[in-house]
């Protein structure tokens, strides 16, 4: 009994981290491969690189204009992801604590946009923007993210405000603090671990969006890396040392934030995904 | 914050607005749309020195950015009020702006442009509405060293007229064990370009193109009689047969196919001469040129000794939103481009233009460029039909794909095209 | 208080002070472009002509009629089918061995599952692609696995697979973690209890846990469902469509229904099916949700 419990173990450790590897093996490949020329690659996949050269790296890193799309990814998500949240936490806070008919019909209206999926408004928001000329510009799109990120962002908060007991506010309404004051003095820190999950969410979200940008961003140098990785392997289609390195150097950064920030972004996942 | 950005915005756009007006007032500004983006480097050239010989004139050139189509662009630039004085577009595109395009009949260039090159830019009420930019056009491109190394002899491109030379061509390259063609199985290659052969080669006459596609617009046209279409589809047979990549017929890449032409790897690929940039970073050989694509076993039939010759892009003049003073400036621009030597020889050798004029002699320095001409010197070409639905190129260039992997017999490939074409 | 304001004026000060923005990029981003599609179902717009015409109810009537728009929805319910069984099936059997204790390295493998949830559907796509046309077919040539010695992505009827499959694998690592969280809710008394009372693992897994775990399917399985109908990114990076347009999903083929054939009333229309898909199903699992509250 007990060496049958054990050889089960034994098993189960050797399937999931069989899986394990499996499931991450292709980034080893890509990694691997990144080191290699396209010929080494296409004799073999699996062989190790003759030499670990960062040339392809480098050449990639150039060609693709790596830090102007990571930068353009950096300011638009960091923007949205703000934006976001400081404007859908006031509302949320506005909707939960005043008692008028607006706020009631609006809150409803965005918690039922909801259900909209964005392909459903990619084809009017173009014709739209692009009529105004505002398109091709990271204004625009942060816009278009404070657009698509509120409903959900204002629900969240809506939800975690409720359970906040008053008096904290009244107190510091009598100390003569402003509405606003009390907000960001007093209700904001509080919403410090929901705001945090916003976040992460939303710059998971933004940060790989890829259908919103490619209507939105024309210009080659207005592009997010996930766009500029894309039509970069448009255009090298077959130089495969130079699209593994530039898929590594694509991936690296979401890695590195992966790293740092583990456990509030399964718990933000969590929340998230609960929630909706 | 977002308010306040957009209210600023709105500020900053009316101060630019208003300022450019100003300079407007002092200088004529032409603006161009450039939509091909491999040559906006040169065409500025162009601009920055055509603006310094012309007192009172600046020419300035916008580009259509990479990834956009000229179309969609020039829509948001209409919609906009910001409309560029010339535009140039896709040649099936012209006649979507006649609302909006001036007439150019009384120019001086419409009598020099060369045959079939303004068809596509005349409205139906004989309005002549654009300015034919550049010339391309595609067939079978072989590589002279590695067909001549195969064959043992010098090679006489003119001795491929029918589909029984072709297939005694291939026969003999691959008997010295070279491999002898490539067939790239990207849909706008194979929907575009080779199927439209099938509509080209009906007749030289425009208009009877046009007819027949009226016709499968209607049903009335029965693909699986024509001989042309069968003919075609005979050499596409041929092209399978010996497809380098016969086994895998739909994993290639367009990449992978200009090196496998410029290394030799194979000795024909079927494509245009706007390969000619990526095929010289694979060989330092210099001769290539064009077969046509035979369509009968007959030479002397139309199709077999001509290849497909075409304006691709069109300047259109705006006729709303510029002034008379721009309108003509452009005009003069366009006149400077097509007669003045210095114009003619920076388009066709700095920006590697092949001009649609017969007035223009000089020649290009590419091979494939050269090989087109020559077949325009001799009369020897086809439309390159440019007129076809926006997504032609995507749906008929998925049936050719079904049928080059073997997913579709003949009858049913010809029934998918019908299928498209009716109630278009 | 903010609830003490009681003139007009004041109220809407307030509103437009906390709620102002907010309310102003929902209304541009959302409402209005929903209605002006709306309004586009109706009219043959082609982007550019001055004039088009109000066609009442043929755009979507070309819609119903198009075989091509059914081929494709019928294409994406299939790969919406088999993703959500795979993604939850797996899924929960990752979340069932790595809770409790059984595996060392619990953190390090939930970890490793979650990874290509970070990463976007283009990069996952790319990544992919290389996968299926190289290193795989360099696999099936050198081992003479006859399967994988072409490529996946050129054969029509293994291209749809290959979505499935970077979809499950991109997927079930994410609700991975909402099963844990569910996992974690179940009482162990509840559990030991079954113990002492002599059930084995299978019976305790199908009559304490998966019972319990209801709720948390209902999560899972309709945000695979919902997902797998919206999927655009691996779609367009992996096979875009091909070969010959046996992959294009229902987005993909919106798309290009606008902005490619240039038929925005007819996308439009379609887009707005998709839209009542969506909400449909949304709505169920409201309901579901709701039910259960009340039951449990």
């Amino acid at each position: 009994m007990k060496a049958l419990r054990r050889a089960y173990a034994i098993l189960r450790h050797a399937v999931l981290y069989a899986l394990f590897v499996l499931y991450l093996s292709p980034f080893f490949l890509v990694l691997l491969n990144s080191f290699k020329s396209r010929r080494e690659i296409v004799s073999n996949p699996f062989a190790l690189p003759p030499a670990w050269s960062l040339n392809n790296f480098i050449t990639a890193f150039q060609r693709m204009g790596f830090v102007p799309a990571f930068l353009n990814s950096l300011l638009i998500t960091t923007c949205s992801v703000i934006g976001i949240a400081v404007f859908s936490s006031m509302t949320a806070y506005l909707f939960v604590r005043t008692d008028w008919r607006i706020n009631k019909v609006m809150f409803f209206a965005m918690v039922a946009s909801m259900l909209i999926p964005f392909q459903a408004i990619m084809i009017p928001l173009v014709r739209i923007y692009g009529s105004l000329s505002m398109l091709n510009t990271p204004w625009s799109l942060i816009y278009m993210y404070l657009g698509f990120g509120s409903s959900f962002a204002v629900f969240l908060y809506h939800g975690f405000i409720k359970s906040i007991p008053k008096e904290l506010e009244e107190a510091a309404m009598i100390d003569g603090c402003s509405r606003l004051q009390v907000f960001f003095r007093v209700v904001f820190p509080l919403l410090r671990s929901t705001t945090l999950s916003l976040i992460i969410l939303n710059v998971l979200w933004i940060w790989n969006d890829f259908l919103l940008p490619s209507l939105v961003l024309i210009s080659a140098d207005r592009r997010t890396l996930p766009l500029t990785t894309f039509y970069f392997h448009g255009t090298y289609s077959s130089d495969y040392g130079l699209l593994m390195a530039s898929l590594m150097l694509t991936i690296l950064p979401v890695i590195a934030f992966y790293i740092a920030l583990q456990k509030h972004i399964i718990r933000g996942v969590m929340e998230g995904a609960i929630k909706a | 914050m977002s308010r306040v950005k957009l209210s600023l915005s709105v500020l900053v756009l009316a101060l630019v607005l208003s300022l450019s007006s100003a300079v407007l007032a002092a200088d004529v500004h032409v603006t161009v749309l450039n939509s091909k983006g491999e040559i906006q480097a040169q065409l500025e050239e162009i601009a920055a020195y055509y603006s310094s010989i012309t007192e009172g004139v600046t020419v300035e050139i916008a580009a259509v950015p990479v990834g956009q189509s000229p179309f969609e662009r020039a829509t948001a630039l209409y919609a906009s009020g910001n409309a560029p004085t010339l535009l140039m577009v896709d040649a099936g595109d012209v006649l979507l702006f006649q609302d909006r395009a001036l007439a150019l009949n009384g120019e001086k260039w419409v009598a020099d442009a060369i045959e079939n090159s303004l068809g596509m830019a005349t409205a139906d009420d004989g309005r002549i509405l654009a300015f034919p930019v550049t010339v391309e056009g595609y067939g079978f491109i072989y590589n002279r060293a590695v067909v001549e190394k195969a064959l043992g002899r010098a090679f006489d491109p003119k001795t491929v007229n029918s589909i029984d030379a072709l297939r005694q061509l291939f026969d003999d390259i691959e008997a010295s064990g070279q491999a002898s063609i490539v067939i790239g199985p990207e849909d706008w290659s194979l929907g575009a370009h080779f199927f439209a052969l099938a509509y080209a080669t009906q007749s030289p006459d425009f208009a009877e193109i046009k007819k027949f596609q009226e016709g499968l617009k209607k049903g009335e046209i029965k693909l699986a009689d024509n001989a042309q279409v069968n003919g075609l589809l005979d050499t596409f047979d041929l092209m399978k047969e010996y497809n380098y990549d016969k086994i895998d017929p739909l994993a290639s890449t367009y990449d992978r196919g200009t090196e496998l032409i410029g290394t030799g790897e194979v000795a024909v690929w079927f494509q245009g001469n706007w390969t000619w940039p990526q095929i010289k970073d694979f060989t330092d050989n210099r001769e290539f040129g064009f077969l046509p694509v035979p369509i009968s076993s007959n030479p002397a039939d139309y199709g077999n000794t001509q290849v497909p010759v075409g304006v691709t892009k069109y300047f259109i003049m705006d006729a709303e939103q510029n002034s008379p003073e721009q309108q003509q400036a452009a005009k003069d621009f366009l006149n400077w481009l097509g007669y003045d030597p210095e114009g003619q020889k920076r388009m066709v050798i700095d920006a590697s233009i092949i001009p649609a004029f017969k007035n223009i002699t000089i020649v290009p320095e590419d091979p494939l460029a050269a090989s087109l001409l020559e077949y325009v010197r001799e009369g020897k070409t086809l439309n390159f039909v440019l007129n076809l639905p926006p997504d032609h190129w995507a749906q008929v260039g998925a049936s050719m794909q079904k049928y080059l992997a073997d997913f579709v017999d003949r009858a049913g490939l010809l029934g998918e095209i019908e299928a498209y074409w009716l109630g278009k | 208080m903010l609830a003490s304001e009681k003139r007009f004026v004041d109220k809407l000060k307030n509103y437009l002070l906390f709620a102002g923005p907010t309310t102003l990029v929902f209304i541009t981003v959302i409402i209005l472009p929903f209605l002006f599609g709306i309004y586009l179902t109706f009219t043959n717009w082609d982007g550019i002509s001055k004039a088009y015409t109000f066609v009442s109810f043929s755009n979507y009537k070309q819609v119903i009629q198009d075989p091509a728009f059914w081929t494709s929805f019928l294409r994406t319910v299939k790969y919406v089918f088999y993703t959500v069984l795979l993604v939850n099936t797996i899924g929960f059997s990752l979340a069932y061995a790595l809770t409790g204790g059984k595996v060392l390295g619990e953190n390090l493998l939930r970890t490793g599952f979650f990874v290509p949830n970070l990463i976007g559907g283009i990069i996952l796509g790319l990544v992919w692609r290389f996968i299926f046309s190289n290193v795989l077919v360099f696999l099936g040539r050198t081992l003479n696995i006859g399967f994988l010695s072409t490529s996946w992505l050129a054969n029509p009827n293994k291209a749809l697979w290959t979505l499935v499959i970077v979809t499950v694998w991109q997927y079930s690592g994410y609700m991975m973690i909402i099963f844990i969280a569910g996992l974690s809710n179940i009482p162990k008394e509840l559990l030991e209890a079954a113990t002492i009372d002599g059930a084995t693992g299978f019976q305790r897994l199908r009559t304490i846990v998966l019972p319990l775990m209801v709720p948390a399917f209902i999560v899972t399985v309709f945000l695979t469902i919902q997902r797998g109908f919206m999927v655009y990114d691996v779609n367009i990076a992996l096979t875009n469509g091909g070969p010959f347009k046996s992959t294009q999903l229902i987005s993909m083929f919106v798309y290009e229904k606008a902005f490619l054939s240039q038929q925005y009333g007819v996308g439009q229309s379609e887009a707005f099916f998709l839209f009542l898909l969506v909400a449909a199903i949304s709505l169920t699992q409201v309901y579901f949700t709701k039910k259960l509250e009340v039951e449990v």
